[in-house]
């Protein structure tokens, strides 16, 4: 590269200035075709969105559109329900992912070893993947209606509650809907990702392993577990980060409510934008949501790196 | 210490049958070499003795208790794997401690243990290593190291040996032999690699198609293999076999090769102690397989030889191998002495009717 640099520099002096001004610009031409996309499809719109936070954009007011500084994230501070939809985002997105992948983990563990029809039974865990968000939410919330769906009988048969009641309008309860609609429609995508990575565990360290005198738990908490480890930083990184800013099954579940104990914060974003059509507010919102999840993706990447730096 | 008996194992995997039923018995302190080629079932023999597999029938009983039902981890038996099976995540150290550690054996026996194998085996300075962090050598040496710090009651090794290069391969070959010595370990050890039989082996089985071929001392196996794929499988170059015709009549006995050769088998007899008469047994006229080692040749013999024709010549350095054609046979002659013979250059060849091995041409046994 400096040879390069250096030869066309050499011979500068000779070269008309059109030519010389090309040579000059011909490194950053070879990258622009990469740097133009990323600028048009991801900065502009990423500076757009979060310019608008500091503006007072409002779709019903004309007038609207002017410099606020910081005064959307003053409100902010002292929103009692902002407050509460981050405590639901982190209720919503702990019981669903913990939950998620526990299930997932059990389901990836026993497709691992080999009986009949596990094809079959591999394509059936992996069903609810492949049914639409929205589709699944309006399942879901039937599924809960005790007009239409048998869920609530049950419950009360088991003697679990004390009347056939919608667990969606119970306002202390109602979290537990749109959280259990996730929890089917996610396990798959633990499912699939670990049972990928228990197949590439090389099966004679569980036969070395049980050879030096380790039972079936031992080999899973000695072998299995720091196996998995690097792909279960990862995916729960993922699915954490999706999952917070998922709001699809609320919004079809519950919209948020029963007086907005429902509401996480994506959805809340959601409720500003398009129900109260303030979009400077949302953006606000959004950017402390985006802040929060950049610091909680660092933290899991740092951790997984020491994970596999261990390995 | 113990010994292990065998007895009429059998393996199936649906309607493929793996083992025909074996029988062995491995004395206490005894290195047992399970030699074959490639799915002849040693391996499976091996892991069901580890209790990696399940026996379809039969007995495995070690020290006298049936072990047929005894998952791996209460066998007490230690295995050394092809592959080595380390565990990546613990450093060399933790993986040779992992099996005292889950039988929580106290600290300051786990480090006495671990520091007597490391020396045994020089990995004192690799401790903390993880094992990517090692050549291919010294992961085999951990993973020996794995196996020697539990005292187990048997070692088993899968073809321990078979990815390294040869030179390495050579050294840890001598070592295991050493450490047999020092350990008197009862040992069972597999391998396709019939110089690792032949050096390691105070008793070798040679195994094919799921059957026992031969059990024996290597020398036995050299000197007097059973059958045909024992004599063709033990030694290197491989025994020349040439297909001929068993005669005899009351005075003396022969071998009429391909165009009336004719090779005198009376000192074959008298080696083999049989008489002359007995082994009329073997009918006048069958079809039999003359079976020769090409170290047993002898090259210029002076009278009495025969005139072969040099085919090709392949120096090893320690000696010469020369392929020979003598009327329609070819075969292979190897000797120590560097031949100054050219391809197409007539030799005189003997060979001695005390080397030589006859097997039944149809099924292979040995006859003579």
């Amino acid at each position: 590269m400096s040879l390069v640099a250096s030869s066309s520099r050499h011979i500068s002096g000779q070269r008309p200035l059109l030519q010389r001004l090309a040579m000059a610009s011909e490194p950053y031409l070879y990258v622009a075709p990469a740097l133009i996309l990323i600028v048009a499809v991801m900065l502009v719109p990423l500076v757009l969105g979060l310019s608008y936070a500091f503006r007072d954009v409002r779709l019903l007011n004309p007038f609207s559109g002017g410099f606020v500084g910081l005064d959307h994230f003053r409100v902010l501070a002292s929103d009692v329900a902002f407050a509460r939809a981050l405590k639901n985002t982190l209720l919503w997105a702990g019981a669903s992912v913990s939950l998620q992948f526990t299930f997932g983990l059990i389901l990836a563990l026993l497709l691992d070893r080999p009986f009949r029809g596990r094809a079959i039974a591999q394509a059936l865990v992996f069903l609810p993947w492949a049914v639409p968000s929205f589709l699944s939410g309006l399942n879901w919330a039937w599924m809960f209606n005790p007009v239409v769906g048998p869920l609530p009988h049950w419950a009360f048969a088991l003697g679990l509650t004390s009347a056939p009641t919608n667990l969606l309008s119970d306002p202390t309860m109602a979290m537990w809907g749109p959280i259990i609609a996730n929890v089917w429609w996610g396990i798959p995508f633990f499912a699939i990702t670990l049972l990928a990575a228990l197949q590439a565990i090389p099966r004679d360290l569980y036969e070395a392993a049980s050879i030096d005198g380790a039972n079936a738990v031992q080999r899973f908490l000695s072998i299995t577990l720091p196996f998995l480890a690097p792909t279960i930083a990862i995916t729960v990184l993922l699915r954490t980060v999706w999952i917070a800013n998922f709001a699809d099954l609320i919004i079809v579940m519950t919209n948020g409510g029963p007086a907005d104990r429902t509401q996480i914060v994506a959805s809340y974003i959601f409720t500003q934008a398009f129900r109260r059509l303030d979009f400077g507010y949302a953006s606000a919102i959004a950017v402390v949501l985006l802040v929060l999840l950049m610091t909680y993706s660092l933290l899991i990447v740092l951790l997984r790196q020491s994970l596999l730096r261990r390995a | 210490m113990a010994s292990i008996d065998i007895v009429g194992i059998r393996k199936a995997y649906g309607a493929l049958q793996i083992l025909h039923g074996i029988d062995l018995t491995i004395r206490d302190g005894e290195f047992i070499v399970l030699v074959g080629p490639s799915g002849c079932g040693k391996s499976t023999l091996l892991r069901m003795i580890a209790g990696l597999e399940d026996i379809s029938a039969g007995e495995i009983r070690i020290d006298g208790r049936r072990v047929n039902d005894l998952p791996p981890r209460d066998r007490d038996i230690a295995m050394v794997f092809q592959s080595y099976a380390l565990y990546p995540h613990m450093t060399v150290a933790e993986n040779m401690s992992y099996s005292l550690r889950l039988r929580k054996t106290g600290r300051e026996k786990i480090a006495a243990a671990i520091d007597g194998a490391a020396s045994i085996l020089g990995l004192n300075t690799l401790m903390e290593r993880r094992p990517k962090a090692l050549s291919g050598g010294q992961r085999q040496r951990v993973a020996m190291g794995r196996a020697i710090v539990r005292a187990p009651k048997a070692f088993l090794f899968d073809e321990p040996l078979s990815n390294l290069d040869a030179r390495l391969r050579e050294q840890m070959r001598g070592e295991i032999k050493k450490l047999h010595h020092s350990l008197s370990a009862t040992s069972v050890y597999v391998t396709h690699d019939q110089i690792e039989a032949m050096t390691l082996a105070d008793r070798i089985v040679a195994l094919n198609g799921g059957v026992v071929q031969q059990v024996g001392t290597p020398l036995d196996l050299y000197d007097r293999p059973a059958n045909l794929f024992v004599a063709g499988f033990i030694g290197s170059p491989a025994m020349n076999m040439i297909e001929g015709r068993y005669r005899s009549d009351r005075v003396s006995a022969w071998v009429e090769l391909a165009e009336g050769l004719i090779l005198p088998l009376h000192k074959t007899l008298q080696r083999a102690g049989i008489d002359e008469e007995e082994a009329a047994d073997v009918e006048d006229g069958a079809a039999v397989t003359i079976g020769i080692r090409p170290e047993h040749i002898f090259l210029d013999p002076g009278v009495g030889g025969f005139e072969a024709t040099v085919e090709l010549i392949e120096p090893t350095g320690l000696g010469t191998i020369l392929h020979l054609r003598l009327g329609g046979v070819s075969f292979k002659a190897f000797s120590l002495e560097r031949s100054d013979a050219a391809i197409g250059d007539r030799l005189s060849v003997s060979l001695p009717p005390e080397r030589l091995h006859a097997f039944d041409a149809a099924d292979g046994v040995r006859l003579i």
